[in-house]
């Protein structure tokens, strides 16, 4: 009877744990599989500049691996780093603003679905929903520069809120461009209606979101927040020992829920299925859309090793003018391709 | 609005070129603590003294721009033997030119790292004793380079 008893308990813990409210926010694409997307994407943008640049890159931590291990190397001294709080900051939002950015950059894995039908929170919406979410990240940054009360630390929040501004205006654009052509803004209904990639039925949104999401991310040569050579950290200049490693770590898990999104849109998502495997276990056959987003982040990190970085207001300059042209463009050709019926 | 476009191929071009290097990558650092290069012939590393050529003119102590090499005077020798202190060498090698014996010579070690300054200060005892590089004594693979028509320059095992 007992024994039965815990069995049941294990069975019932597993079917908490594989259901996609909890697997998909949690282990994939969620927390677990962000983190080791996080440790392996930042080693592996030293390594492919390093390469490119014609040097070796990290490489002593781990050193049969080719120094894969280095950010966790990192973090762990980052982890035992003193946290100091300075006298002159406003100690509540200085606490509070790291921590709430690092929530607001994983609660949109609750509307990205990783497979057919397999989604923690089911919703028409769901586009926008992860959008307007992955668009509050800038908010808490702020709020971190705003509390630091350091001139670095606000020129950077400033240079986050122009930038912010810039970039959300394009990815939205472009994605209300995608949620026109597919006439849903479900992503889950998104990928089903792809006959052909959203990446040739509309190249325009293509590009424009990819460039968003570039800016959106800070990745260069939009690396304009932060700069060692005018604002050191920018708005993370006064945060030491973990909180900084989670301001480092935030840019790069913004990259990956909308490399997540990019794939599902442009890419045609989890397609093609691999069968066996969504009999298994349905979270299991997002493997395609994983590798996907995960390539799409290596293209972008390895552009840090052919760019270097523009001023913000060339940059502004972009957003502005070329970019949200580009993006109602895209809107257009998308109203087109609707009133010809192609989708 | 022709100068987007303009500017859209030449961002393609510097990613081509990216992507080029990223595949086949072109080196041009060595792993130091495991591999050293070869330096050419004339480098001016750590200074060797050989105290049997010396006549103990002191000519290396006069022309030393730097005020680096001293003349040690001991109660039996009065003439003195030259040390050296690195800490203000500045490695012009304008002793060794001056030589008449050619008691002094430039040798290729220069990666040599001293604990505390007063390591630095050479003697002539320590001065006349041949300098090791560490990295060499370690066992480290010795690389030459090469210089290649196509990828500029290379190492290979010497």
């Amino acid at each position: 009877m007992r024994v039965m008893n815990i069995e049941g308990i294990i069975t019932w813990l597993l079917k908490i744990v594989l259901s996609p409210q909890v697997f998909a926010p949690i282990v994939f694409p969620g927390l677990l599989t962000a983190l080791m997307v996080l440790l392996i994407i930042i080693w592996a943008e030293r390594k492919i500049a390093a390469r490119v640049q014609m040097r070796v890159g990290p490489l002593y931590v781990t050193r049969r691996l080719g120094g894969v291990l280095q950010m966790l190397a990192d973090g762990a001294r980052y982890m035992f780093q003193e946290f100091i709080i300075p006298d002159s900051a406003d100690k509540t939002p200085f606490v509070v603003a790291p921590v709430m950015a690092l929530t607001l950059a994983i609660v949109p894995f609750a509307f990205i679905p990783s497979a057919p039908g397999f989604v923690p929170i089911k919703s028409q919406y769901s586009l926008p929903a992860v959008l307007a979410l992955i668009s509050t990240i800038p908010l808490s940054v702020m709020l971190m520069g705003w509390a630091s009360n350091n001139k670095f630390a606000i020129q950077g929040a400033v240079r986050e809120a122009f930038m912010g501004l810039a970039y959300e205006a394009v990815v939205f654009l472009s994605a209300l461009a995608m949620g026109l052509l597919y006439g849903t803004l479900d992503l889950e209904e998104a990928v089903t209606k792809q006959w052909l990639p959203g990446l040739l039925l509309n190249p325009i949104a293509a590009f424009t979101f990819f460039v968003g999401m570039v800016m959106s991310a800070g990745k260069l040569p939009f690396d304009i927040v932060e700069g060692e050579q005018e604002i050191v950290a920018g708005p993370y200049v006064e945060y030491s020992g973990i909180i900084f490693g989670i301001g480092m770590g935030l840019a790069y898990l913004k990259l990956y829920s909308l490399t997540l999104i990019y794939s599902i849109l442009f890419l045609s998502g989890w397609n093609p299925v691999i069968t066996p495997l969504y009999s298994i276990y349905p979270g299991l056959a997002g493997i395609f859309l994983f590798i996907k987003s995960f390539l799409l982040m290596l293209f972008i990190v390895f552009l840090r090793a052919v760019y270097g970085r523009y001023r913000l207001d060339q940059a502004l300059r972009a957003g502005w003018r070329v970019y949200l042209p580009l993006s109602l463009i895209a809107v257009l050709l998308s109203i087109f391709l609707r009133v010809v019926n192609i989708v | 609005m022709s100068e987007p476009i303009e500017s859209f191929g030449k961002h393609l071009k510097a990613i081509k070129t990216g992507l080029k290097y990223l595949i086949s990558p072109n080196r041009i650092t060595v792993y130091y603590p495991e591999e050293y290069i070869e330096l050419p012939t004339g480098y001016r590393g750590l200074i060797r003294y050989y105290p049997e050529k010396c006549i103990q003119c002191s000519l290396c102590a006069m022309i030393c721009p730097a005020g680096a090499m001293k003349m040690y005077r001991t109660r039996e020798d009065k003439k003195g033997r030259p040390g050296v202190n690195y800490q203000r060498c500045i490695f012009c090698g304008f002793c060794v030119d001056i030589c008449p014996q050619n008691a002094l010579e430039m040798t290729k070690v220069h990666d040599v790292a001293f604990k505390q300054l007063e390591e630095m200060i050479f003697t002539p005892e320590k001065f006349s004793q041949e300098p090791v590089s560490p990295v060499v004594a370690e066992g480290a693979k010795k690389l030459k380079t090469v210089i290649d028509e196509e990828r500029g320059l290379r190492h290979e095992p010497a």
